[in-house]
C-alpha cells in the first residue's frame, strides 16, 4: 500500500474571510450607533 | 508494519499575537490619514493668510501623497506591513457603512442603469483586452488575467481568476502590477479630465466606477472629485465587483475545456465563494436605512464612520504603491494594460455621456 493511499485529508478550519470580517465589524458598529453607544462621530 | 508519514508541524500563530502585529501598521494608516485631514484644513488657511496662490487640495489627495512619499523614499518597514495591508478591510467596512447614505429606491434606479453599463463595459473590455493580448503575443493566461483585471475589479478579480484558471504566479504578479500602476495614474488623471470636460458629479462618479479598476482607487478617484461623485463611484464599482464570480466562472469553464484547468463541478458554490460579501452588507445597511431603522443623526454618524474607514484606505493606497517594484515587472504587460485602459476609459466615457442624455441622471 503506497503512502498516497494513506494520505490523510486534513480539513481546513472554517475561517471568516476579509469581506466577512468587514461586514461583521461594520454591522456591529451600525448596531452600536443604533443603540446609542456611539452617538456622536465627529468628522 | 504501518508506513509512517511524517507531516511537518507548522506552529499556528496565536490570533491575539496576529492582532497585536496589526497595530503598528493600522496606527500608521490612521496617522497618515489624519495628517492628510489636518493638511487640508491648515495649508489652505496658511496660503490664504500669506496671499499665496495655492490650489485647495482635499484630504484624500494629501493622504495618498503622504503614503506615496513614504513608500517611495524610506519604504514601509517590516513592522508596519501587516497592519498596512488591512487597508482592504477598512475599504470594505467603509463601503458597507456607506450603504446608510443610499435609499433602496436610489440603488434600484442607479443600480439598474449601472448594471446595463457594467454589462456593456465588461463585454467590451474583455473583447478588447483579449485582442490586444494576442496582438502583443502575450501568454494566453496572462491575457486572460489582464482582461479579468481591467474588465471587472482589479486585484481581487485577478487573484480569484489565477486559482480558477491555474495561471502562473508570475503572470498574476505581472497583471497585478500593471493594474495597480494604471490605477495610480487614474487617480491623478481622472479628476483632471472630469473637470476639463465639466462632467457633473453623477456622470463623473459613474465613469470612475466603470473605468477605474481597483476598488480602492475607484473610491479615491471618485472622492477626489466630490463627495457625491465618490458615493456613485462606490455604487457602480460594487456592481462591477458583484460580477466577479460570473466572469471568473466563464474563464474557468473555457480553460477547463482546453484541458488546462480543473473542471468546476458545483457552479453555485463557486459563484457564492467568489461573490464579494461586502456588497450584501452594503445592501443590508441600505435596506435598514430605507426603513428608518436609523434616525437622521444616526445616518450622519454612520456616514462619518464610513469616511474614517476610507481615510485609512486612502493612506494605504499611497503606502502600497511602489514605483520601483512596478518598473521591475517589465514593459509589455504594462503597455497592453495601458493601451487597454485608455481605450476602456474613452469607451466608458462615451457610454456615460450617452446614458446621461438617454436617462437624464
Amino acid at each position: 500500500m503506497s503512502s498516497e493511499d494513506k494520505a490523510v485529508q486534513v480539513k481546513k478550519p472554517w475561517r471568516l474571510s476579509l469581506d466577512g470580517w468587514a461586514v461583521v465589524i461594520a454591522l456591529l458598529a451600525a448596531l452600536l450607533v443604533r443603540a446609542g453607544v456611539l452617538n456622536h462621530i465627529p468628522w | 508494519m504501518a508506513d509512517v508519514v511524517v507531516v511537518p508541524q507548522v506552529q499556528p500563530v496565536q490570533p491575539a499575537l496576529r492582532f497585536v502585529r496589526l497595530i503598528p501598521g493600522v496606527l500608521l494608516l490612521a496617522g497618515i490619514g489624519y495628517a492628510g485631514k489636518l493638511l487640508e484644513q491648515n495649508v489652505g488657511k496658511y496660503a490664504k493668510a500669506h496671499q499665496w496662490l495655492f490650489p485647495n487640495i482635499e484630504y484624500v489627495l494629501w493622504a495618498i501623497l503622504l503614503g506615496l512619499v513614504i513608500s517611495n523614499t524610506i519604504g514601509v518597514p517590516e513592522i508596519f506591513r501587516s497592519g498596512v495591508a488591512t487597508y482592504e478591510f477598512w475599504l470594505k467596512a467603509g463601503i458597507v457603512l456607506l450603504g446608510a447614505r443610499f435609499l433602496l429606491g436610489d440603488i434600484l434606479k442607479l443600480g439598474g442603469v449601472s448594471l446595463v453599463l457594467v454589462a456593456i463595459e465588461i463585454t467590451g473590455a474583455i473583447a478588447f483586452m483579449t485582442f490586444l493580448g494576442r496582438a502583443f503575443h502575450l501568454k494566453p493566461k496572462l491575457t486572460s488575467l489582464l482582461a479579468v483585471g481591467s474588465a471587472v475589479c482589479g486585484v481581487s478579480a485577478i487573484i480569484a481568476a489565477q486559482g480558477a484558471i491555474e495561471a502562473d504566479e508570475e503572470d498574476s504578479s505581472f497583471s497585478i502590477a500593471a493594474i495597480l500602476a494604471l490605477g495610480a495614474l487614474a487617480l491623478f488623471t481622472f479628476p483632471l479630465i472630469g473637470h476639463a470636460l465639466h462632467l457633473g458629479d453623477r456622470a463623473y462618479g459613474i465613469w470612475a466606477g466603470l473605468a477605474v479598476d481597483n476598488t480602492a482607487e475607484a473610491t479615491a478617484a471618485g472622492a477626489l472629485y466630490s463627495d457625491a461623485a465618490g458615493k456613485l463611484a462606490v455604487l457602480v464599482k460594487s456592481t462591477r465587483n458583484a460580477m466577479i464570480g460570473f466572469v471568473v466562472l466563464a474563464y474557468a469553464i473555457y480553460w477547463a475545456s482546453q484541458g488546462q484547468a480543473k473542471t468546476v463541478r458545483n457552479k453555485a458554490a463557486f459563484l457564492w465563494q467568489k461573490f464579494p460579501k461586502f456588497v450584501l452588507g452594503f445592501l443590508l445597511i441600505s435596506v435598514l436605512a430605507t426603513y428608518q431603522f436609523f434616525n437622521k443623526d444616526q445616518v450622519g454618524a454612520l456616514a462619518n464612520l464610513s469616511r474614517w474607514a476610507f481615510l485609512l484606505t486612502f493612506a494605504g493606497v499611497g503606502l502600497r504603491t511602489n514605483f520601483r517594484d512596478m518598473r521591475k515587472q517589465g514593459l509589455r504587460p504594462f503597455a497592453v494594460g495601458a493601451i487597454g485602459e485608455v481605450v476602456i476609459a474613452v469607451f466608458t466615457l462615451g457610454l456615460v455621456v450617452g446614458a446621461e442624455k438617454l436617462f437624464g441622471f
